[in-house]
């Protein structure tokens, strides 16, 4: 990796711890510049000549034109969010701690994640001329899942690995939607969905395990009289 | 010509069994890297090619065992070629159990085409055994022959990876074990009369070109 792209990836991770103050912004990333590591932080134009926030233009060939930027830092600081899912407490957790991790994320900055996710999914201009994208909130809400199957050592095979994964990115979608709209009653919504989750499950076991004692049954009785 | 090849890898084997690389994953060490934990390091185009050779392989191994298993339900009672094919599936079960431990540990998406890949290898295993033992061993020839080419261009990708996670060089010798392993049952079927089935071009041809649309169809999906 190159010394600027190096750079740069810095300042988005800086611009990131920014977003609870500043938003998803170009001014987050524009004012990135002033934490990098052996700068010293400034807040006014006359302690340090030197030490000022990126001009519009070193943050819109950096990081993108208009809203290209907001885009980038929005995507960044959702991989920081994925990487905090696995840096929190102790190896081997169950699946709901590392949901309730992941909602922890959006608390510092939950009044701005509403446009943020609206922003997210603004379709590219196209002949399709939709309304809106969903790709993006899939693509989000399946990489959560697919984290949270992986840190709770999720060992689904086949199309079980999919029906895990579509349930618990269902599950954290609808946590989320929710903690938008009522953030004190996030984690108990969660939990909720969590155990009706669990209890379908199981049931659909219990479903498919009777009736595969149906099949031997018939299979046993089929073969006694010889038809099989 | 064959029997001396396939005796020959039958004493390397012998003489090298307690080295086979599967070994590490039906035998783990508790906390090995190499089983347990996929690199970090690699690019993103390293890692679909990864993801993307391990789908196929997870999907070939599925389809190897619902071939035998086709082929067992007609002819396994036949004294002459049922244990061989009982052998020849034991050892696709290994494959797959293999195979199942390094889709987990490597993060792969599994292909949505499994079920079909389940169906198909059945049918085909079934159909083939219903035409008679030699179009049985044809289809195992044919598929054999596809499944050791796609190893080796598999072998010849990963050639890139970078080496120094564990996991990767105990991958390539995995593959490297399967390769040889699909290419013992091709020999096998050779010398079991797999030439002498009738229509055997077209037959091969057939199976052979359907494997290659699979493998392409599970890259994807």
């Amino acid at each position: 990796m190159s010394a600027s792209s190096l750079k740069r990836t810095q300042l988005l991770k800086i611009a990131t711890s920014l977003v609870k103050t500043h938003g998803f912004t170009r001014e987050a990333l524009a004012r990135s510049v002033l934490y990098l590591p052996n700068q010293k932080h400034v807040e006014s134009k006359q302690d340090n000549e030197d030490c000022q926030p990126l001009s519009d233009t070193a943050v819109s060939s950096l990081f993108g034109f208009g809203d290209a930027a907001r885009t980038t830092l929005i995507h960044a600081w959702l991989d920081e969010g994925i990487n905090h899912m696995s840096n929190s407490s102790q190896p081997a957790r169950n699946v709901s701690d590392v949901l309730h991790t992941r909602l922890d994320w959006n608390e510092p900055v939950l009044g701005y994640l509403p446009e943020a996710f609206a922003l997210l999914s603004t379709p590219n201009p196209s002949w399709l001329s939709l309304q809106f994208d969903p790709l993006p909130a899939l693509k989000h809400a399946h990489r959560i899942a697919d984290e949270a199957a992986y840190l709770s050592m999720d060992t689904s095979r086949e199309l079980a690995w999919y029906a895990r994964r579509i349930s618990l990115a269902g599950i954290y979608s609808a946590a989320e939607l929710h903690q938008l709209t009522s953030p004190s009653t996030a984690h108990s919504f969660l939990d909720s969905l969590l155990t009706g989750s669990s209890s379908l499950e199981q049931k659909l076991g219990d479903v498919m395990l009777y009736s595969d004692y149906v099949y031997k049954s018939w299979k046993g009785i089929l073969k006694s009289r010889g038809m099989l | 010509m064959f029997a001396s090849s396939t005796v020959t890898r039958g004493l390397s084997r012998c003489f090298n069994r307690r080295f086979l690389a599967s070994q590490a994953y039906i035998r783990p060490t508790p906390n090995d890297a190499a089983t347990s934990t996929t690199p970090s390091n690699i690019t993103l185009e390293q890692h679909a090619a990864l993801d993307s050779a391990l789908r196929v392989d997870h999907a070939g191994e599925v389809a190897a065992n619902w071939i035998y298993r086709g082929q067992h339900f007609v002819l396994g009672k036949q004294p002459d070629v049922g244990p061989l094919i009982q052998e020849m599936w034991d050892q696709e079960k290994k494959h797959l159990a293999v195979m199942d431990k390094m889709q987990i540990q490597h993060r792969i998406r599994p292909t949505i085409l499994i079920e079909a890949a389940k169906i198909g290898g059945f049918g085909l295993g079934a159909v083939t055994a219903l035409m008679g033992k030699e179009a049985a061993m044809a289809c195992t020839e044919a598929v054999e022959t596809v499944i050791g080419e796609h190893y080796d261009d598999q072998l010849k990708e990963m050639e890139s990876f970078p080496s120094d996670h564990p996991s990767i060089p105990l991958l390539r010798e995995v593959v490297k074990e399967f390769r040889d392993d699909e290419l013992e049952h091709l020999d096998i079927a050779v010398i079991n009369h797999a030439q002498r089935a009738p229509a055997h071009a077209l037959l091969s041809t057939v199976v052979g070109m359907g494997c290659k649309v699979a493998i392409e169809l599970c890259k994807r999906f």
